[in-house]
């Protein structure tokens, strides 16, 4: 059983690559941001997305709210194909950035009561005010923050404020993308709390997507991981961590700096992501993977295990990796 | 004898609401061929520490309001003129910063930049210092060397551009490198090959590195020594080992409990409440202490406390207290 479903979710952008390009009078090529993406949110969890810059983890967010479509594929909301935002706003976003997404001229109970008047037409004043105040209340800031303007607050307090936004329609999803990477850890430790008792205590079903991987392995309950526009390894949280199976997981998780076990031996993975231009035609990870072979040269699927989760490496499903 | 030794350093932001006092009365050494940390929360004053030691204020209303810069046979470099001071940079200390492209001219290939600067401080013909171009790429590990020298900044991804920023600093041989952030904007597989970079070179060249980060992962994986700041002022020194494994001052403490890798699933992080003081006016007494879960009435008065020897040698913290309770329990 699913909330929020992506089938075979495609988006494909048009760019010019540059001053050659333009100079060449050359048309503009394909960037596939978001390749063959089924991806299914189970209710009541907390799925986390988790990839280099550039995979596509924002672009699929978009999609699957509804602020983008798909150029293929679709979405499925509680049953139905989505086409645009959900009118009742029970799919909500949280972005990266609090202080782009409030506007800085209204003073915060104002925009959330422009939010709540925008979802219940039918309310008085003093119940969208007392909603306001509800919504202050469950993200743990103090009533007074109603009277006060965005540059006023804090980064952490301005991000609570777009979480009490994002909850104003009473979200059965809440999509947060990158919701703690603008925050120092002792003040993003406040905000993933807040959403881990939103989850717990509310069942609020939340998608995190994050480049951090210890924040990853603790807040999330599954985990997706996507490389160049394809999930690559779908798990939960624990077993991924345990024992990655993907080698871009491996390498992933390898690269993270711990606090108390430094220089973990081992190869760094090699080169960079290649821009989202190149033509690959199979595993895409294939040019920086130190297991690569010429079987590895046809495409991959993302195939399930008997062990459970599902990874897209034949190697890893035949069992064959080192 | 140190390399670096910068004593109660204090730099001063002048702006419409008063004088900040990023940098109030900092103090840390830094010996030959080691890599020091620097972290803490932003706005700590970790960037400004840094740029007061090149003067590179980038226009910004800054300047050094006391205390010494001292580099080893080069004498005081906080009291000196631009035109010694320009002898300094790039020769003897180097500075590394965390957006690679505003360190780069976008309109000009790399190869002659990183020529440009050998031409700036070593008489060379331009096929020479062309060919130490070359090499220095070549020692930054950037592969196919001879294709990237004609390239632009803009045609690098992120992790490229960064190392021809660390083979511009390489080039003059200096004796210390200043790296702020150097891998922030960088993802965590190319975090991972730049920092392997920066260790591989202070091996082969005996060069300081100061890296300046809010990860203490980063810091753990490379760094020799570090000191921890908040609100101006250093209130952690010592070895990596030493402050990262047995923390003695709270707020570093309190730093290690929030991360997410130091907790089990089933409990609830531990943040730290509230946020850090502003600089204009901070508190009387110990800065933490609004935030602090151990403050008692004397640590919210007079002076911030000086750094003391906390146990181990050379393990500092500037704390009152003499048994620091664990934050955990
Ligand atoms: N409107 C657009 N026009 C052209 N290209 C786009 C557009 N939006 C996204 N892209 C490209 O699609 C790819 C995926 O972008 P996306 O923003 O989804 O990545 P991301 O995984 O969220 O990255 P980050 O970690 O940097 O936020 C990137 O190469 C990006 O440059
Ligand atoms: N150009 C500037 N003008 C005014 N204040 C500044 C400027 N740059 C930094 N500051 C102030 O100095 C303090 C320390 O900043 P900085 O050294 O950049 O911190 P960090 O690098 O630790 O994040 C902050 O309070 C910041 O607001
Ligand atoms: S398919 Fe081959 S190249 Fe791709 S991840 Fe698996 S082993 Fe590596
Ligand atoms: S001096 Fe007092 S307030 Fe400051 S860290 Fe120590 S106990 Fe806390
Ligand atoms: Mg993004
Ligand atoms: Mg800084």
């Amino acid at each position: 059983m699913s909330l929020l479903e992506f089938q075979g979710v495609e988006r494909r952008f048009p760019v010019r690559r540059g001053l050659l390009d333009a100079l060449l009078r050359r048309e503009h090529v394909w960037l596939h941001a978001v390749r063959g993406v089924d991806l299914a949110v189970r209710p009541g969890e907390i799925l986390g997305i988790v990839g280099e810059s550039g995979c596509g983890k924002s672009t699929l967010a978009r999609i699957g709210i509804g602020l983008q479509p798909a150029d293929a594929g679709a979405v499925i909301f509680d049953g139905a194909p989505l086409n645009g935002p959900d009118p009742k706003g029970r799919l909500q976003m949280v972005f990266q950035d609090p202080y782009s997404s409030l506007n800085p001229r209204m003073t915060i109970g104002a925009q959330l009561e422009e939010v709540v008047a925008h979802y219940r037409p039918g309310l008085t004043r003093a119940e969208r005010q007392g909603r306001v105040a509800r919504m202050l209340d469950e993200v743990g800031l103090v009533q007074e923050t109603a009277q006060k303007f965005p540059h006023a607050l804090s980064g952490g307090q301005r991000q609570r404020v777009s979480i009490a936004r994002a909850l104003c329609p009473d979200p059965q999803v809440l999509i947060a993308d990158e919701p703690v990477s603008a925050l120092d850890a002792s003040v993003q430790a406040q905000i993933i709390n807040l959403l881990r008792r939103l989850n717990r205590e509310k069942g609020l079903t939340i998608v995190f997507i994050s480049h951090d991987m210890n924040v990853v392995r603790y807040l999330c309950d599954r985990v997706a991981v996507m490389y160049l526009g394809e999930v690559v390894e779908l798990n939960d949280s624990a077993a991924l961590f345990a024992e990655p199976r993907h080698p871009y997981t491996r390498a992933l998780i390898g690269a993270v700096p711990d606090v108390h076990h430094p220089h973990r031996e081992g190869l760094p993975v090699r080169g960079e992501i290649p821009d989202p231009f190149a033509v690959l035609q199979g595993c895409r990870f294939a040019p920086r993977c130190p297991l690569a072979e010429t079987a590895c040269h046809r495409p991959q699927s993302l195939d399930a295990l008997a062990s459970g989760g599902a990874v897209r490496c034949w190697k890893a499903v035949s069992g064959t990796l080192s | 004898m140190s390399l670096l030794s910068i004593r109660d350093l204090r730099t001063e932001f002048s702006g419409p609401a008063g004088i900040a006092r990023a940098v109030d009365g900092v103090s840390f050494d830094v010996e030959p061929g080691e890599i020091f940390g620097i972290v803490g929360e932003s706005g700590c004053g970790k960037s400004a520490t840094c740029r007061s030691i090149l003067h590179l204020f980038g226009g910004a209303p800054a300047r050094i309001a006391g205390g010494q810069i001292l580099l080893e046979g080069t004498g005081d470099i906080a009291r000196m003129t631009e035109r010694d001071l320009s002898r300094v940079r790039g020769r003897e200390v180097a500075f590394i910063f965390q957006d690679p492209l505003t360190a780069l001219n976008p309109t000009m290939r790399i190869g002659k930049q990183i020529a440009e600067v050998i031409r700036c401080h070593r008489k060379v013909s331009k096929t020479e210092a062309r060919a130490a171009a070359l090499d220095l790429l070549r020692e930054v590990q950037v592969t196919s060397p001879e294709r990237r020298l004609d390239a632009y900044p803009h045609e690098l991804s992120g992790g490229l551009r960064q190392r021809v920023v660390i083979a511009m600093a390489l080039a003059l041989r200096p004796r210390l490198i200043i790296a702020d952030e150097p891998t922030t904007a960088l993802d965590v597989t190319v975090q991972d090959q730049i920092l392997r970079l920066l260790r591989e070179r202070r091996d082969s060249t005996g060069t300081s590195i100061i890296l300046v980060t809010h990860d203490l992962g980063v810091v753990s994986q490379i760094c020799d020594r570090m000191a921890v700041m908040y609100a101006g002022r250093v209130v952690e020194t010592g070895s990596v080992r030493q402050v990262l494994d047995t923390p003695s001052h709270p707020y570093t403490r309190a730093l290690l409990a929030a991360l997410p890798g130091q907790t089990g699933r089933e409990r609830d992080l531990t943040p730290i409440e509230g946020s850090p003081p502003g600089l204009i006016s901070p508190p009387p007494g110990c800065r933490f202490a609004p935030r602090c879960r151990f403050a008692r009435p004397e640590c919210a008065v007079g002076q911030p406390p000086a750094l003391h020897p906390r146990g181990e040698t050379a393990h500092l913290d500037a704390c009152i207290l003499t048994e620091v309770p664990d934050v955990l329990a």
